[in-house]
């Protein structure tokens, strides 16, 4: 059962990587143009809508590129779940519990997250920044140690460490879209001239703020949860533990983002470089077990 | 639908209600030093500076190797903390002690900001207190035309039916949707505030409070109750706790245990409490299960061997009597080592075992190795190696080497600060759901009639919120047809 989840997460990456691939070609202007030319033009509607979706043409081009690499990523979100619930079967405890459970669940959380951002804003250039960073995830994920463990003392708490950690694969992987968002905003005006169907700055903006208006309330709660679980465990519900340290700077260049956005003159470009600068936090969080120890060492 | 226009362009800022300007003195200086004071407070981009500011920090304390407290007690061993980090930082290593970089968390810069932020906190709710008060219970109902011209989201059709059934039905529709609606009687036409989540903008108070609680629950923690960090109790024996608490723990039985590939499985203390010599609580602990005695908590944090002895003085008097937990391993990592104090004596008697997995030629296997040391010097008095059970003289006194035993290391915790944090946690958390999840959603209406019937305008000053104008849009468009729409001729 262990092999297959394994197999699934293999599958998945190369999904995502064919998602990939189809997304940019769906974006690229030869692509668009095609696309234009098959558009019929609509008629009998009872008047504009209220909101004109950017890629409303990908949504007439039902078997074009871009629909293809919804149903990757779509599927790639199936084998993922499926594959860390073989694995939490194997294992007895949530998926959760060492660095390439964890890799797993955020390239997980971080594609859920843009399939519901998908879903909701019709905005599909998103994936040319979040599926890369799933990929290197899953790739990571299987390069290092996937071997189901039993859990260490300090981790057998079940209810703790699945809520404490899923509830950080939701919020980072909203980080992640809001992340993406950031970074399309910034490279708009370059962008908006080579891909026709990039939604609008304000549109981008949008995105950016709504996905970490997701993640903020989820950070906080795993936070307070990873609290909770440290006076339980540890004796203290804050230890300035390297990781808890790391999860505190993120928590604050997020906190920092939000409040941005109220301050005139940050909105915007600085706005969207906080928002980088926060899933840089998040990636540091995540990788700094590699070269600082504590009392999460194990995670 | 006729006349169906759905504008997203820039929007127009929601009108707020002009105040009467009161007629004030001008402020004496103290006053007026205060009120700058208070503004500086209130100011946002001062409140994101210390945001940023405890980032910033928070990042240097996490990047750079932090010395421990008890290590920073001691002048000594901090200087060989700082000696063993020197190769690391090199140059820097100094300077960077000096401004505190070895303990941000506890450095004056790190509490400065940590103040000015609750400071900044507390100033901006109490300024935005009134302001939300005065849009939940005290909304501008009345917008000019212009408004509806250039509000972010608007809507504007021509219906069959009269202007009074027609603002009727669109306050009955608001109502359908939950909305609070108030019905503003000046001109021109009929006009309708209405609104939904008006207390969710109060979220942030409610947030930004649980920040501040948060803040001084951990100031709580520090400078109440007790902590001890390690508090070894060897199999067999009690250790008393101390703080006035009457209370001591005995240890009747330690076990770890380990999974094939040698990774620890569990760590179990069988602990008996007394108070004031009676039995009053009695539990096997664990990692995560601690023990938790009126308001005392038991954590298992470590583990490890004690060498149970008996120290006599030359008259044959017992000066102590019990494990000496070796806690500590010499540098090498050959060794490991624990000590008592015999305070009357004013000497220290320390017990060297060998490490696990390490080797000392000088001590044989159900051996251990005894030094005596005056508590003002670092040359020992004497030095033996023990077999057990045979007593041996060293120094002044009869040492009698009984046996090693297991000693399991406890966290005790009276922290009167905990139940703080997480009130302000839960503050938090209510805040945020109510912030995010419950936006202060509001809309005007205006009627006005017409020779064909009447005309409606519907409009919002949310901008850039996709959901809110998805609702928006599919709310207009339920409204239409209720009110007999019809086609007209032009758009706005």
């Amino acid at each position: 059962m262990l092999a297959l989840s394994q197999y699934l997460v293999v599958a998945s990456a190369m999904l995502v990587g064919v998602g990939l691939l189809a997304y940019v070609g769906a974006l690229s202007p030869r692509a668009r143009a095609r696309a234009e030319v098959r558009v019929a033009v609509p008629v009998g509607a009872g008047g504009p809508p209220v909101r004109q979706p950017a890629s409303a043409v990908h949504e007439a081009e039902h078997h074009g590129l871009a629909w293809y690499g919804s149903q990757c990523t779509r599927l790639a979100i199936l084998m993922l779940a499926v594959s860390l619930v073989l694995r939490s079967i194997v294992t007895g405890h949530g998926p959760f519990a060492n660095q390439h459970e964890f890799a797993t669940a955020f390239a997980f959380g971080l594609i859920a997250a843009y399939a519901y951002f998908e879903w909701r804003y019709d905005v599909r250039s998103l994936a040319v920044v979040v599926l890369p960073v799933a990929l290197g995830l899953l790739v990571y994920a299987l390069m290092i140690d996937g071997d189901a463990k039993p859990l260490v003392p300090a981790l057998q708490n079940n209810l703790m460490l699945s809520m404490h950690v899923f509830l950080a694969v939701v919020s980072y992987g909203a980080a992640g879209v809001a992340f993406a968002a950031a970074v399309l905003y910034l490279a708009h005006p370059w962008l908006a001239s080579h891909i026709p169907a990039l939604p609008s700055a304000e549109t981008l903006d949008e995105i950016g703020y709504r996905a970490a208006v997701l993640s903020y309330p989820f950070m906080t709660a795993f936070i307070i949860l990873g609290a909770i679980w440290a006076e339980m465990a540890w004796g203290s519900y804050w230890s300035w533990d390297p990781k808890e340290t790391a999860s505190l700077v993120t928590w604050l260049v997020y906190g920092a983002y939000l409040h941005a956005r109220v301050v005139r003159d940050w909105r915007g470009r600085r706005a969207a470089w906080l928002l980088i600068l926060g899933f840089a936090a998040v990636l540091f969080t995540f990788f700094g077990n590699l070269f600082f120890g504590g009392l999460h060492s194990y995670a | 639908m006729s006349q169906d226009t759905a504008t997203t362009r820039p929007a127009a800022a929601a009108p707020e209600p002009k105040a009467p300007r009161p007629v004030r003195r001008p402020p004496s200086m103290p006053r007026n030093a205060a009120h700058k004071v208070y503004a500086l407070f209130y100011n946002k981009h001062f409140g994101l500076f210390l945001i940023l500011a405890m980032a910033v920090l928070t990042l240097l304390g996490t990047l750079l190797q932090q010395a421990p407290d008890e290590v920073r007690a001691d002048a000594t061993a901090y200087q060989s903390w700082l000696d063993d980090v020197r190769p690391r930082y090199r140059g820097w290593t100094t300077p960077l002690s000096a401004i505190g970089a070895f303990h941000v968390f506890s450095s004056v810069w790190f509490k400065a900001v940590c103040v000015l932020l609750a400071l900044s906190i507390v100033a901006c709710t109490t300024h935005r207190l009134p302001q939300l008060w005065a849009r939940a219970q005290h909304p501008h109902t009345h917008v000019s035309d212009r408004f509806f011209d250039h509000a972010g989201l608007s809507r504007d059709r021509e219906v069959d039916i009269p202007a009074a059934q027609a603002f009727e039905q669109a306050t009955a529709s608001l109502r359908h949707h939950r909305y609070r609606t108030i019905v503003d009687p000046r001109g021109p036409g009929l006009n309708l505030y209405a609104d939904r989540f008006r207390w969710g903008p109060f979220g942030t108070v409610l947030a930004h409070t649980g920040f501040v609680v948060v803040i001084l629950g951990a100031l709580v923690s520090a400078n109440t109750g007790f902590k001890l960090a390690n508090l070894p109790v060897t199999v067999g024996t009690q250790s008393a706790i101390g703080h006035d608490t009457g209370l001591s723990v005995e240890a009747t039985n330690f076990t770890d245990s380990y999974y094939e590939d040698g990774q620890p499985k569990d760590y179990a203390s069988d602990l008996v409490l007394y108070k004031d010599g009676a039995r009053v609580a009695g539990k096997t602990i664990r990692v995560n299960q601690p023990l938790r005695y009126d308001g005392v908590t038991f954590y298992q944090a470590s583990f490890g061997t004690s060498a149970v002895a008996t120290i006599a003085d030359a008259t044959g008097k017992v000066l102590f009597k019990g494990g000496i937990p070796l806690e500590w391993s010499t540098q090498d990592e050959a060794n490991v080592f624990g000590k008592t104090l015999l305070k009357a004596q004013g000497l220290e008697v320390y017990a060297v075992g060998v490490a696990s997995g390490g080797s000392d030629p000088e001590i044989a296997p159900g051996q251990m190795r005894f030094e005596v040391y005056r508590a003002d010097s670092t040359e020992p008095v004497d030095t033996r190696v023990l077999d057990q059970g045979k007593p041996t003289v060293v120094g002044d006194l009869t040492l009698t080497f009984e046996r090693e035993r297991p000693y399991t290391g406890l966290r005790v915790a009276n922290d009167h600060g905990t139940a703080w944090v997480y009130l302000g946690c839960g503050l938090m958390m209510v805040g945020l759901i109510m912030t995010f999840g419950l936006r202060h959603r509001r809309i005007w209406v205006r009627v006005t009639p017409t020779d064909t019937g009447s005309r409606v305008r519907v409009a919002s000053p949310e901008r850039h919120d996709i959901t809110f104008q998805s609702w928006f849009g599919r709310f207009t468009d339920e409204l239409a047809p209720a009110m007999g729409e019809r086609p007209t001729k032009t758009g706005v």
